[in-house]
């Protein structure tokens, strides 16, 4: 067992080196700070390596800032380059380990400290370059050789920076085109239950959370950090539609963590079993069922949807952890998705958008259907809704006519599809009240109301087609 | 073990006055501490001689905007890392202390994400130190948040009104009512005079409070006041620093 001048252990995780207790600054906000993993042929390293170019410990003055840089060069038989990032996530827990030397921040924005302590125990960076090493190695047993460099002259980090930039930047290309069929586990998580319940929210690597805060490396680095927390693996089990985007593993945790108030999740639809919304989504969609499309609006927004409702009166009624049929909280980046509500027709579904949110995202929406989509400057109503869908040939449009021949041709069947979004089985009621989100949108005047606290509910449908299976009313105890 | 000591009362009753002083008679202790300023109106860097501006909101706003760009740059940054940095990045080390301003409350959009990250980053800052004094708000929206998570000792500051001991026994069952792991609860009556001490004490005594200080109305806090003396750089001699000396004791130190 090698000796180290320092003790090492996760203790020291959170350990905060004041000014006064400081010997020398490392990179941070006051000067540069650099750190990078690299995969390397096994023959390149030579194991165990330290290498320090500039000045050490030894030579540099206490209570100052110094440039730093440190590459890590890792070799394995089962080491790749896609494995970088996932090393290099942990550069921040293991220098952590090494008390007196606190580490903060990430790839070319690192912050470190020396403790004047330490820097008593040791003179060079060596032994601190052989600590981390050590760690990596018996924690991460697929790295089978490493060495390191630091660097500490200005001109010397700043050559590494430049270099480590570009490699950054075609790691994030690769990292942005992980799909869901490339990985065999989906992240849960369940920091909405405390107030939605039965909120159970999936992230993959084509559907960020609903808040948007955690993508699928998110969702991987917390597991691995602590598998009982509120970030966890789902074993996305066999694909049972691409298209839908279901999976047996999601069903089943869906199960579970709903207390069984769902079975099934769809990922990228709309319609079907559509993913809960928890309350703290970023956009609400919403169906329009009088144009065949779905209508988004964000948060910020604060006008009113061409249905006639806000965002935060739908985000009331969509929210809770429910499945609403017609309603679908998402993050902004799922508009990124190359699964976009796929199950449903993607883009060409999609027909309004506050203007605010087409801007920040209209580099994702395909070139061919942009100008089809209104925004609250060209339709704030339904009507004028239709009348510019009509104008721009939406492809929705076709659908209408498709309907229109199939109501003559079969008057009954059509009458069940157009309040499909009311009678599909397995809908659910928001559970406050009488307040149907599905059918705030039918063409009909509904006023909105808590039944129970006012004695009585009225209820007026004009020119409504409804077929409702089964239906229970019960008073309300 | 660190112990965490928190100051609440209602506006006006002078608790960042108490929790400046309390600081003040902790860091002559040689104590390492954390000053924490729960309070939106961010009285305390002033009350301190410190003119910070930096908080933990706009860090949190600032991880916020980035991790909810349409389109991340790096999908795979490291949050957790990256907040605890601008956290660590915002406490001003003072001589004898750090501190930390909580600031202003978060905008829309949800935090629950953001909120947690930071959870664990003050879980594990808070045992840096020996004490952590937080100047907090009467409405205690930190601990219900749970950001702040366990308190030693929770020190209600009133002003020598009925009134104001009311309000006092309110926070008591707020207290309650967060489930928040409190220990004891403590309360300090400020601005006291010789002609109302002996009726506070037994107000404080019917309402069954725990009085363990009454800090008398001293003229020299409200001459620094208005010449802008930090209340940091009070004479051990005068009566407030004298009664608050006495409070540090009864706590423990």
């Amino acid at each position: 067992m090698v000796e180290y001048p320092f003790e090492i252990s996760p203790m020291f995780e959170g350990e905060r080196i004041r000014k006064e207790g400081m010997f020398v600054e490392l990179g941070g906000p006051k000067s540069l700070g650099l750190e990078l993993v690299r995969a390397k042929p096994m023959d390149e390293i030579e194991d165990d390596k330290v290498t320090i170019v500039g000045p050490d410990l030894k030579d540099m003055e206490e209570g100052k800032t110094y440039p730093w840089a440190m590459i890590f060069n890792i070799g394995g038989e089962l080491v790749e380059t896609d494995l970088e990032s996932v090393v290099e996530r942990r550069v921040h827990d293991f220098i952590n380990y090494c008390q007196g030397i606190m580490h903060l921040n990430q790839r070319y924005d690192v912050w470190m400290r020396v403790s004047k302590d330490t820097a008593k125990k040791m003179d060079s960076f060596e032994p601190f370059g052989k600590a981390v090493m050590m760690l990596f190695k018996t924690e991460l047993p697929f790295i089978e050789k490493m060495q390191v460099t630091f660097y500490t002259k200005e001109e010397e980090v700043k050559k590494e920076m430049e270099t480590a930039k570009e490699i950054f930047k075609a790691r994030d290309a690769r990292t942005k085109d992980l799909h869901d069929e490339d990985v065999e586990v989906f992240y849960g998580c369940t920091l909405c239950q405390s107030f939605a319940p039965t909120n159970v929210c999936v992230v993959s690597p084509d559907r960020v959370s609903l808040c948007g805060a955690i993508n699928w490396f998110d969702g991987r680095a917390a597991a691995k950090v602590d598998p009982e927390g509120p970030q966890f693996e789902i074993a996305k089990g066999d694909l049972l539609d691409a298209n839908t985007g279901e999976y047996t593993g999601v069903n089943e945790i869906a199960k579970k963590l709903s207390s069984n108030e769902f079975d099934k999740i769809k990922l990228h639809s709309f319609f079907q079993s559509p993913h809960t919304s928890c309350g703290c989504f970023e956009v609400v969609g919403f169906f329009i069922p009088e144009v065949d499309g779905i209508g988004w609006v964000n948060r910020e927004y604060q006008g009113m949807a061409p249905n006639g409702i806000g965002f935060s009166t739908m985000a009331g009624q969509t929210g809770g952890g429910k499945q609403i049929v017609g309603f679908l909280g998402i993050g902004v980046n799922y508009f990124y998705s190359p699964k976009f509500i796929q199950a449903d027709g993607g883009w060409n579904r999609v027909v309004w958008l506050p203007s605010m949110l087409k801007e920040k995202i209209a580099e994702t929406i395909p070139a061919e259907i942009i100008d089809k989509i209104a925004t609250e400057k060209d339709a704030e109503d339904i009507q004028s809704l239709k009348a510019f869908l009509q104008a721009k040939n939406h492809p929705v449009v076709t659908t209408w006519a498709a309907a229109e021949e199939e109501e003559e041709e079969e008057e009954e069947e059509e009458e069940e599809e157009e309040v499909a979004v009311t009678s599909a089985p397995g809908m659910m009621m928001p559970s406050a009240g009488f307040q149907m989100p599905a059918m705030a949108s039918m063409p009909m005047a509904m006023p909105m109301m808590s039944a129970g606290k006012t004695g009585g509910i009225k209820i007026t449908f004009k020119k409504a087609k409804i077929s409702i299976e089964r239906m229970v009313i019960s008073e309300k105890k | 073990m660190t112990k965490t000591i928190a100051i609440t009362g209602k506006g006006g009753t002078g608790k960042t006055a108490v929790s400046a002083l309390m600081i003040r008679s902790l860091s002559k202790k040689g104590k390492s501490i954390l000053a924490v300023d729960a309070d939106a109106d961010t009285n305390l860097p002033e009350t301190l001689g410190c003119d910070t501006v930096k908080t933990v909101g706009d860090a949190k706003e600032a991880l916020q905007a980035e991790i909810t760009k349409p389109r991340p740059d790096n999908p795979d940054m490291n949050k957790e890392s990256i907040l605890k940095s601008k956290v660590y990045e915002i406490i001003e080390e003072m001589p004898g202390y750090d501190l930390l301003v909580m600031g202003r409350p978060e905008g829309s959009g949800c935090y629950c994400y953001v909120n947690n990250l930071l959870r664990g980053i003050i879980d594990k800052l808070v045992m840096n130190y020996e004490v952590v004094i937080i100047d907090a708000e009467a409405g205690l929206e930190h601990f219900s948040r749970k950001i702040i998570r366990d308190i030693d000792d929770l020190i209600v500051v009133t002003d020598a009104s009925r009134r104001g001991f009311r309000t006092a026994e309110r926070i008591h069952e707020l207290v309650d009512e967060l489930g928040s792991n409190i220990g004891r609860i403590h309360v300090v009556a400020n601005k006291v005079t010789e002609s109302n001490r002996e009726e506070l004490v037994k107000l404080a005594g019917d309402l069954k409070l725990n009085l363990i200080g009454m800090i008398p109305l001293d003229h020299k806090i409200e001459e620094m006041d208005i010449k802008g003396v930090p209340l940091f750089e009070i004479p051990d001699d005068a009566a407030a620093a004298i009664e608050v000396e006495k409070i540090v004791q009864k706590l423990g130190f």
